[in-house]
């Protein structure tokens, strides 16, 4: 991973009228690392990646990109896919990508080239002189992903990059997403959905109400956390975990059931009580806690406070 | 600025593709054509037949005299009014009769002459089913008036002749006197002033709101958000702009084109349909020069608030609501109209032609009714100019902030806000 940084965000604040939309919050996102950026709705997600375009601009604080302040050209050097998915209906599909390019200072002609490269890629090749409107939801959200990455970005922003796609599609992306990571890209990634920020990042942080909750790698996060988790699949009366002062948090998922033990927990007093109980336990793991659950303690802890 | 290009040809290239471009184009001059056509046609064929009527002249002597009058032919040539009988004299019951032939149709209608007609106490009648032609035609008026006229002149002794010898009227010839020579008016320094000056109204209005439209497209399809992700706000609004104005002038340049042929040949189809010559309209090209500033300049202007209000709505009910103030501000220059043409050069047509907002249209009206002093018109361009500018500032803010703003439709004072916003 490359030390040095694509993104530095220092003590930037936004404020809407009354509102704190983004209070006081700084974030280093490495060169070549997928970086989670979460947080609940209308945590000021959207505002920072805003500021971090160049669509805002921060009240206090300042933003680097690549070693350089934010300016006209630095827009350029930027991917962006927003949540909110958007073309001109109207137009043909290669006409859009070609304008959208151009907007990013690609040349028409190098423009033309690699747009028809990514066509084929994504397999839209036999859509290409269509009209948007006449695509489906996940052809549009192919071709604006497409938009995106067309003028080869050093950075790249992608806001909830896999809704709306059918797992064959989601898998096109991640692998592209990986490679252009590989070839050095960084991406910074929104998203709810915490088993993909598991699965693709490399650090994350988490923003509530506009401050920064809780950040650094994921890998270290998890581990501060240590393995006090315990993953169960069993057979038999579930009164066994019906311990308040061992567990702390019950998750039910069918097959498999997670229990998050309490500070001092031993995970063995559950195994015993199984077992005296006549319950037959098929898996039993310690585990780290999931970034579903450090997501929910962190957002209602600070609820909370 | 290549960004801003790029902005400008997009808005343009889609927009004269589109069906609705390419059929207004077409069929606006094939509708004025049409009209122009149907109305040389309809003047030398027009539609109407000759009226059967029966004069009852209780007043006894004057219906001949009045018969001898109806000498007006139809377009076709054939009589107005062909006089079945005349009844001097007649009994109680003819009217009754006589409507009751003009409902079965046999006569079309009937004339009465009251007794007291000839010292003016009572009035003359025609009865009619269909009242519509003799509207239209005077000439049944002038000849009973002529009848009736005559006949007192006779009863105090005097020659008829000589009468219409000394109450002969005077034509009035008005001539307009310019710069450049004086020249016969016959209405069409006014039809030109009031063509040009409409034209400017309907193009403010229709091309503002097609740069407020374009703005609400971006924003309701969300394309907005990579937009302003790769370009400045300003130039986004700015290519709207201009780009919807490159598609107006190319429809205009159409037009143009399309009128100097239909000028060129129309008094070739004109003759050849036995009519007399076309209504000509020369716009001189100093006209020309001055219509496209102020053009340009309104333009700017109104379509830099057009394009505010599109940044600011979310939907089309909300557009409609909030576009209004802005069009009845183009639609108060037209309503004005009647100021000017009375009296182009008085301290109301002057103070009115100053205010920016209708100087595009009443400025223009009076260059073209009667040219103002010139230090006026420098005056004007340079309010204009000056607010242009201020608002084109103005709607720059407001759009840099609406464009990312979704739900409900600002207040004043929220747009106070967005403006003042870094």
């Amino acid at each position: 991973m490359g030390k040095s940084a694509a993104v530095v965000v220092t003590s930037i604040t936004k404020r809407f009228d009354e509102v704190l939309a983004v209070n006081n919050l700084s974030l280093r996102i490495n060169e070549g690392s997928v970086f989670g950026l979460l947080g609940p709705n209308g945590a000021g997600k959207t505002t920072t990646l805003r500021m971090i375009l160049r669509i805002m601009v921060p009240d206090e604080g300042a933003i680097e990109m690549l070693g350089q302040p934010l300016t006209e050209s630095t827009q350029d050097r930027i991917g962006y896919l927003p949540e909110e998915r958007g073309l001109y209906t109207r137009m043909k599909v290669r006409e859009v990508l070609l304008f959208l390019a151009g907007l990013k200072g690609l040349g028409e002609h190098e423009a033309g080239r690699r747009i028809d490269e990514w066509l084929e890629r994504l397999e839209l090749t036999s859509w290409t002189s269509n009209k948007v409107i006449d695509l489906s939801k996940g052809m549009q959200q192919k071709v604006q992903f497409i938009a995106a990455v067309v003028h080869r970005p050093p950075v790249l922003i992608l806001d909830e990059p896999f809704t709306g796609l059918d797992p064959v599609n989601a898998g096109i992306i991640k692998d592209i997403m990986l490679d252009l990571r590989k070839n050095g890209s960084t991406i910074i990634l929104s998203t709810h959905r915490m088993e993909q920020v598991e699965m693709m990042c490399d650090s994350i942080c988490l923003i509530n109400r506009g401050q920064s909750v809780l950040d650094g790698e994921l890998s270290a996060i998890k581990r501060s956390y240590g393995k006090n988790t315990v993953r169960l699949e069993y057979e038999g009366d579930p009164g066994f975990l019906d311990q308040p002062n061992l567990v702390a948090a019950i998750n039910h998922f069918g097959a498999v059931t997670e229990v998050r033990l309490r500070p001092n927990g031993d995970s063995q007093e559950i195994l015993k009580a199984a077992v005296a109980r006549g319950v037959r336990i098929n898996r039993f793991e310690l585990v780290e806690p999931p970034l579903n659950d450090i997501f929910i303690e962190k957002v209602s802890g600070a609820a909370h406070a | 600025m290549h960004k801003l290009w790029l902005v400008i040809k997009r808005e343009y290239l889609t927009r004269v593709r589109t069906r609705g471009f390419i059929v207004s184009t077409i069929i606006v001059p094939v509708l004025t054509v049409g009209v122009l056509v149907l109305q040389i046609v309809t003047a030398s064929r027009q539609v109407g037949h000759t009226l059967r009527i029966v004069v009852l002249d209780e007043a006894g002597g004057l219906g001949s005299a009045v018969v001898k009058g109806l000498s007006a032919k139809l377009p076709s040539g054939e009589q107005e009014f062909q006089v079945v009988q005349t009844l001097e004299n007649p009994p109680a019951d003819a009217e009754d009769s006589l409507r009751a032939q003009v409902l079965r149709g046999e006569i079309d209608a009937f004339l009465v002459l009251p007794a007291s007609v000839a010292n003016g106490k009572a009035s003359a009648e025609f009865h009619t089913r269909n009242p519509g032609q003799v509207i239209i035609s005077s000439e049944l008026n002038h000849s009973v008036s002529d009848a009736v006229i005559a006949q007192r002149l006779h009863a105090r002794g005097v020659d008829v002749k000589d009468v219409a010898q000394v109450v002969k009227g005077v034509d009035l010839k008005v001539i307009k006197v310019g710069t450049r020579g004086d020249s016969e008016e016959k209405g069409q320094t006014i039809a030109l002033a009031v063509v040009v000056g409409m034209l400017l109204y309907v193009t403010l209005i229709i091309y503002g709101v097609a740069t407020m439209r374009a703005v609400m497209e971006e924003k309701t399809t969300r394309v907005i958000e990579i937009l302003v992700a790769s370009a400045r706000p300003f130039y986004l609004l700015a290519g709207k702009i201009l780009g919807v104005a490159a598609v107006g002038l190319t429809q205009y340049a159409i037009w143009v084109t399309a009128g100097a042929l239909v000028t060129a040949y129309g008094a070739t189809v004109a003759s050849m349909l036995h009519a007399g010559a076309l209504p000509s309209l020369h716009l001189s090209w100093p006209m020309l020069a001055c219509t496209m500033i102020f053009f340009l300049m309104g333009y700017l202007l109104y379509a830099s608030l057009y394009a505010a209000v599109g940044a600011m709505v979310s939907n089309d009910q909300e557009a409609q609501q909030a576009q209004m103030p802005i069009t009845l501000l183009i639609v108060a220059a037209v309503v004005l109209f009647n100021v000017i043409l009375r009296d182009p050069n008085s301290p109301l047509s002057t103070g009115l032609s100053m205010i920016p907002f209708f100087a595009p249209i009443l400025m223009l009206l009076r260059i073209a009714l009667q040219t103002p002093p010139l230090w006026q018109i420098a005056l004007c361009l340079g309010i204009l100019g000056l607010t242009t500018a201020g608002i084109v500032f103005l709607a720059a803010r407001v759009y840099r902030v609406g464009i990312l703003m979704y739900g409900k439709r600002p207040s004043l004072a929220e747009l106070v806000k967005w403006v003042k916003y870094t």
